[in-house]
C-alpha cells in the first residue's frame, strides 16, 4: 500500500464518523438533560434542563465539526 | 426476528441446553448458550487454533503461511507504528490487534450461512468500546496525571463552564457512535441478508450484498481500530 492510499483511507473513516458523532452528541445530551429533569429533581425544573443539554449536545457535535475542520495534520 | 438456522444452536439444542429463540436469554445458562456469545467462542477458538495450526515452528525464512502472518500482524504494527510512534505503538499493540482479529474474524464469519456475526449484538460492540474507552482515559491519566483535565477544558480560563459540559458530552458521545456504528452495519448485513435469502435465495439473491458485506465487514473493522488508536494517541498528546 502506498502512502498516499493509506492517507485517504484514514481521511475517509475519519470524516465519515461526523455524522453518526454529531447524533451520539445530541443523544447523550438530551438524555441527561431528561435524566436530571426527571429523575433527580422530580420534574420541578422541567423542561428546561433537558433545553439547556439539548443545547449543550448540538453545541458539542458542531465542536468536533470545526476540531476536524481546523486539524492540519490529518 | 427469527434467526435462521445456526448451526452450533442446532447442536447446543440437540444436547438438551435451554438455546434462547430471542437475543438474550432469561436465566444464566440460557444467556451463556445463546448465539451472539457460543458464536464468540468459536472465533475465540479459531484464532487460537488456526495460528497454531498453520504456523508451528518459527523459521527464519518464512514459508507461505508463516508469510500471511507475518503481513497481517507485522502490517498493522508497522502502521500503527506510524500513527503514534514505534514504543506507544508495541504498548497498544496487544489491545488492538486483539480487536483487529476479533471483529474482522467474526464479521467475515456471518456472510457464511449457518454462522452468525457477534458483532451484530449491540452487547458485544458496547462491551468493546467500554474497553476502549476505559484504557484511553486511564492512559490520559498515566501520562498527564491531573492535568489530563486541560483536554476537558477549552482553551480559555473564562469559557471553562461553558467547555467542560460540552467537552464531556462530546466525550461520551464517543461510546455511542463508535459502538453504534459497527453494530448498526453488521445487523443491517445479517438482516439484509437473510430477508433477501428467504426472498429470493433459489436465484442467489444475496449474492450483491454478500460481495457488499466483505467490504462492510473490512471497512468497519478497520474504522474501529483506526478510532481506536486515534483516541489514545489524543489521550496522550497534549492538550492543544
Amino acid at each position: 500500500m502506498s502512502g498516499n492510499h493509506k492517507e485517504w483511507m484514514k481521511l475517509m473513516s475519519v470524516f465519515g464518523t461526523i455524522g453518526i458523532h454529531m447524533c451520539a452528541s445530541i443523544f447523550i445530551g438530551v438524555g441527561f438533560g431528561y435524566y436530571l429533569d426527571h429523575k433527580v429533581f422530580n420534574d420541578k425544573t422541567s423542561p428546561w434542563l433537558t433545553l439547556i443539554f439539548l443545547a449543550f449536545g448540538i453545541v458539542a457535535g458542531f465542536k468536533n465539526l470545526y476540531q476536524l475542520s481546523k486539524r492540519k495534520d490529518l | 426476528m427469527e434467526h435462521p438456522i445456526l448451526f452450533i444452536s442446532v447442536i447446543l439444542q440437540a444436547l438438551g441446553l435451554p438455546v434462547p429463540h430471542t437475543l438474550v436469554g432469561e436465566t444464566l445458562l440460557a444467556k451463556l448458550v445463546s448465539p451472539h456469545l457460543t458464536y464468540t467462542w468459536l472465533v475465540m477458538a479459531f484464532l487460537i487454533i488456526m495460528p497454531k495450526l498453520t504456523l508451528g515452528k518459527l523459521e527464519l525464512v518464512p514459508n507461505g503461511k508463516q508469510n500471511f502472518w507475518e503481513v497481517a500482524v507485522g502490517g498493522l504494527e508497522t502502521y500503527m507504528a506510524d500513527q503514534m510512534g514505534p514504543e506507544r505503538a508495541s504498548m497498544m499493540f496487544p489491545m488492538i490487534a486483539t480487536f483487529a482479529f476479533y471483529i474482522l474474524v467474526s464479521n467475515l464469519m456471518g456472510l457464511m450461512p449457518g454462522f452468525m456475526s457477534p458483532t451484530s449484538n449491540l452487547n458485544i460492540t458496547l462491551g468493546m468500546t467500554l474497553i476502549v474507552w476505559v484504557t484511553h482515559h486511564i492512559l490520559g491519566l498515566k501520562y498527564h496525571g491531573i492535568k489530563y483535565i486541560k483536554h476537558f477544558t477549552g482553551p480559555m480560563v473564562a469559557l471553562i463552564p461553558l467547555m467542560l459540559p460540552i467537552e464531556i458530552i462530546s466525550n461520551l458521545a464517543r461510546i455511542l457512535s463508535l459502538s453504534i456504528r459497527l453494530f448498526g452495519n453488521i445487523m443491517a448485513k445479517e438482516t439484509l441478508l437473510a430477508i433477501l435469502f428467504m426472498l429470493y435465495g433459489a436465484f442467489f439473491g444475496p449474492l450483491p450484498i454478500l460481495c457488499l458485506g466483505v467490504l462492510v465487514s473490512v471497512v468497519q473493522t478497520m474504522v474501529f481500530v483506526l478510532l481506536s488508536i486515534l483516541y489514545c494517541q489524543g489521550a496522550m498528546e497534549h492538550a492543544h
